[in-house]
């Protein structure tokens, strides 16, 4: 059966009734929030104070109307939901086979609200949705989950032992390795007694103009091969995000002994070249992506923010313990951001180091509950805030901060106050201008122009994330080239600016969300380290704190862009026409 | 803000691309617009209202730039497509409106960087600094010059003079050809590769600068690398020619970092031609002629090869693709160290002499630029 691939088509599933009722979304909704997170956060708006764990809030699956086309690096899912961790709305962009199959399979989007009676497996195909009793054990390993439950040609999102303890920061894994990795999405599926979502389609998808989607093609991977971010001797082609570990230590931001310094003198340990050393590496890819940034030898090798935290982070330059330490994250599906974080947190608290085996050790606690197990599992925020010390957090709305330290680039400082889930660093992803010069360097050092900057680079990825497409394609290619294959593919005449348009809505939605849920100007601001403490200079470079009143003033350009008010909160006249866009 | 716009309206000059700071206006966004006018025409609020941009520049090109652009206009009717390679890549074509309406504009830039007006000028924009549209203006200059005297080199070689169609513009185009002229001049670049590391950063930089102010790569296209030991010093990528200093990565050829990453694109051809060639340093710029002549003869099949001048021309594109210069360059290079990719710039390498790759490669455009008037005195055009 051919299905055009401008529709969005979807299920609504009650899991404590074991109903599924199927539904498809009005054209207007579809094209004020297009799909995937945008989709997410329209749904999430219809229920913004419930608790992230309530059963009547929804947990969404959504995919974009790229997926299933030719343009490149577009088979990406969007997970929404609130946030454990946060409390914030959150949307998590994720990899694998995922999209492609819902896809093929019609559902668009499955909107999963209920909690039910005993653990499930839900089963997504051409011919409707089905029930299982999952009858696994609550430690089984991820791996082992997937290889119960594969299906030929089909794609499975599940949880795994992190969840099932009641970890903060679970995630929802993806064909074995793909992770949905921030803010305890897998703790929602968890309270949700939903153990994992089997998709299969067999629906084959047609663009609405073959010839424009393979011209915007042609555009988009030219600009691919003419990026050296992509396709360069360092590109993601070749190492993965490993390669940014050697640029993030020489430029002095790799954040080091819970963000104490910005530079690990052990780095080469753990930098893309160790790593091709280390076994024969393969190259995966998520569904039509060309890049193919995922790397493995025998196991998954570790991504640039989980090498940099399990290394500098808590100053271990044991290459295997951070690769152990990533897999057991893995098969125990907890976002290892998160998880290196709080061990390096509650080590500054204990004034001690956790590197090698005691690192390990520490990861196995988180996923036994054993030991400090309990109080890791709370995130960095909430085990500071109980062990008396809130400030040693390194955190943002309780979303510890990646890989980046901010006092080295201050867009990305910026950015991880105004992110909507907290400190992420591709809501906006200024590490592009402002380290890999894409499309043009800025001044890392400044904040001038940058609250405009940051305001544009969100609405972007919403849109990036609302479309199917993945971010590190926006290395190479933009906006331009990108809605270009939009229009050829759906047929919707939606230009650049139409997208951004768009892309403003869905972001000041999420931002509208989080005020009535509570969050304030305060919220988005950084810890007081980076205001107070300087980084790790290093030849020519000086990392000097950040002067708060300059992030100050940069926040309060962000809102009067944004159009907010000085305490952060949407203006009425703002309001009231995301409102009217929410309600539709 | 305003420093940028003060430095992109000073480079624009320097570049020959308007003749006075009259002739353009640059905007940059933040919560409040910068500009080098007094006050900011409602037509630009208004733009900026529409668009969701952080810059904005308004530009008249210079005198017989602006001729050319009019040229194309009136023939192109709504939309110029280059011919070039770097701006099919990047800008893919160039709409054309008729007036400084902003409802117009808006609707050419909802789906380009950059646009022209007939009655005033270039309008292009950014979405991150001043650079990006100053970028994007300098290279809607270049795609348009190269197209022009290209579309006339074709038109008139494709037809016999008694067949050959009413082409309005070929006086203007021999007029103008005088104009630009590369410019000589002799050079004081080393002769010999510099042993320190910041000798090697300064010689790089005044090659650099030397390149831009001749004419032979508009700053932010081209690329440098000079080799020391067991590393090579490569221009970043987007980096100006003319500001190289701080923009220079060192990359170890054992592969052994990764900082490479915000290297030239053309990094791993230059790797391949240093391998080839066991010379020391690569200049690769975009002069104009070279790239013309380059295309003379229509589009060469990837993997084929032609000559202009003596010169090796090769086909491929940007970066390290399949269809890469990567894998017909470096070939190329092997025997007379100099080659020019169909479309897109002329690469030089040698194994000591800044001034010696300068030289040659300033040479070739003017042996490029003699070869345009021989081509078409040949072709019954009689050229002063
Ligand atoms: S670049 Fe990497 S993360 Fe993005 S779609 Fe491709 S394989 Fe997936």
């Amino acid at each position: 059966m051919d299905r055009p691939l401008t529709s969005l088509k979807g299920w609504y599933i009650d899991l404590e009734k074991r109903e599924a009722r199927p539904g498809e979304l009005p054209d207007d909704v579809s094209r004020a929030f297009l799909g995937g997170r945008g989709i997410g956060s329209w749904f999430l708006g219809a229920c913004p104070t419930a608790d992230p764990l309530a059963h009547d809030a929804p947990l969404v699956f959504a995919t974009g109307q790229l997926t299933g086309s030719r343009i490149p690096a577009s088979g990406r899912t969007a997970i929404s939901a609130f946030s454990p961790l946060t409390n914030t709305i959150c949307s998590c962009s994720v990899g694998g086979r995922l999209a492609i199959e819902m896809r093929k399979a019609g559902a668009d989007f499955i909107h999963i609200t209920g909690r039910a009676e005993t653990e499930l497996v839900m089963t997504i195909d051409n011919s409707g949705v089905t029930f299982e009793e999952a009858h696994l054990a609550a430690d089984l390993p991820l791996s082992e989950v997937f290889a119960s439950l594969a299906r030929q040609g089909g794609s499975t999102a599940a949880i795994g032992p992190g969840a099932k303890a009641g970890c903060r920061y679970a995630s929802i894994m993806v064909d074995g390795t793909y992770a949905s990795g921030r803010g305890g999405l897998g703790l929602v599926m968890a309270s949700r007694n939903l153990r994992a979502l089997n998709v299969m389609g067999t629906s084959r998808l047609t663009s609405v103009d073959r010839a424009g989607e393979e011209a915007a093609r042609t555009d988009i991977i030219r600009l691919f091969d003419a990026s050296p971010a992509i396709m360069g001797r360092s590109g993601l082609k070749n190492f993965g995000t490993a390669t940014l570990v050697d640029l993030m230590a020489s430029r002095r931001m790799m954040p080091t002994a819970n963000f104490r310094r910005t530079y690990f003198e052990g780095y080469r340990a753990f930098s893309a070249p160790t790593l091709a050393r280390h076994g024969r590496v393969t190259h995966h890819a998520c569904h039509g992506c060309p890049i193919a940034c995922k790397k493995r030898t025998d196991t998954s090798l570790p991504e640039f923010e989980t090498l940099s935290h399990f290394g500098a982070l808590n100053e271990n330059n044991d290459l295997a313990s951070i690769i152990e330490a990533n897999r057991l994250c893995n098969e125990a599906g907890i976002d290892t951001i998160t998880a290196a974080s709080t061990i390096a947190c509650l080590a500054e608290i204990r004034q001690t180091r956790y590197t090698g085996a005691a690192l390990v050790e520490k990861v196995k606690e988180i996923v036994t509950g054993k030991g400090d197990g309990e109080l890791l599992r709370l995130g960095s925020a909430l085990m500071a805030r109980e062990l008396g010390v809130p400030e040693l957090s390194m955190s943002v709305k309780s979303l510890e901060l990646p890989a980046y330290d901010p006092r080295g680039a201050y867009g990305m400082a910026l950015a991880y106050g105004t992110s909507t889930r907290g400190a992420c660093h591709l809501r906006a992803y200024p590490i592009a201008h402002e380290i890999l010069r894409k499309p043009v360097a800025t001044d890392r050092f400044s904040f001038s122009g940058k609250a405009r900057i940051i305001k544009i680079a969100e609405d972007l990825n919403s849109v990036v994330d609302s479309i199917g497409a993945c971010k590190f394609a926006f290395l190479g290619a933009s906006l331009e080239e990108y809605a270009k294959g939009f229009s050829a593919v759906t047929g919707l005449e939606l230009d650049t600016q139409d997208l951004l348009r768009i892309g403003d809505t869905i972001s000041s939605l999420e931002r509208h969300i989080n005020t009535l849920r509570g969050f304030t100007r305060a919220d988005d601001m950084l810890p007081q380290r980076f205001y107070t403490e300087a980084g790790t200079n290093g030849p020519g470079i000086e990392i000097p704190p950040i002067d708060r009143a300059a992030f100050e003033e940069a926040l309060d350009r962000y809102y009067r862009i944004r159009g907010c008010n000085p305490d952060g909160t949407l203006t009425e006249i703002r309001t009231r026409g995301i409102a009217l866009c929410a309600t539709r | 803000m305003r420093n940028q716009v003060e430095k992109y309206l000073n480079k624009l000059l320097a570049h020959g691309l308007i003749d006075a700071r009259e002739d353009c206006a640059l905007y940059g966004l933040d919560d409040e617009i910068s500009t080098n006018l007094d006050r900011v025409p409602g037509e630009v609020e208004r733009l900026f209202e529409i668009l969701s941009i952080s810059s904005l520049v308004h530009a008249r090109p210079g005198r017989d730039l602006w001729r050319i652009i009019t040229a194309l206009c009136d023939e192109s009717l709504l939309l110029i497509t280059p011919r070039d390679s770097e701006s099919l890549t990047f800008i893919h074509d160039i709409p054309v409106v008729d007036t400084f309406d902003p409802d117009q504009i808006a609707c050419a830039l909802n789906r380009r960087k950059g646009c022209i007006v007939r009655d005033s000028g270039i309008v292009t924009l950014g979405s991150v600094s001043v650079e990006q549209a100053f970028i994007v203006l300098s290279s809607i200059c270049f795609a348009c010059f190269v197209k022009y005297f290209s579309d006339i080199l074709n038109t008139i070689c494709e037809f016999s003079p008694e067949i050959r169609p009413e082409h309005a513009h070929f006086e203007q185009a021999l007029e103008l050809l005088d104009g630009f002229r590369p410019p000589s001049g002799i050079n004081d670049l080393p002769a010999r590769i510099p042993d320190t590391e910041e000798g090697i950063v300064h010689a790089m930089d005044i090659t650099g600068k030397l390149m831009v102010s001749r004419r032979l790569v508009d700053s932010f296209f081209g690329n440098i690398s000079c080799l020391k030991g067991d590393d090579l010093y490569i221009s970043q990528t987007g980096s100006s020619l003319d500001e190289l200093p701080g923009y220079i990565d060192r990359v170890p050829l054992d592969g052994s970092s990764t900082c490479d990453l915000t290297s030239s694109s053309e990094l791993m051809a230059h790797l391949r031609i240093y391998e080839l060639t066991g010379h020391r340093l690569i200049i690769h710029g975009h002069p104009k002629f070279s790239v013309i002549m380059s295309m003379f003869g229509g589009e060469l099949p990837f993997g084929q090869r032609r000559s202009v001048g003596g010169i090796p021309v090769v086909s491929g594109e940007v970066g390290a693709g399949r269809r890469g210069l990567m894998h017909t360059l470096p070939e190329a290079l092997v025997e007379g160290h100099a080659a020019i990719v169909s479309g897109h710039g002329t690469f030089l390498s040698d194994a000591a002499s800044f001034s010696n790759a300068f030289e040659r490669l300033s040479a070739i455009e003017h042996r490029c630029y003699e070869t345009y008037f021989e081509t078409l005195r040949k072709n019954g055009i009689e050229v002063p």
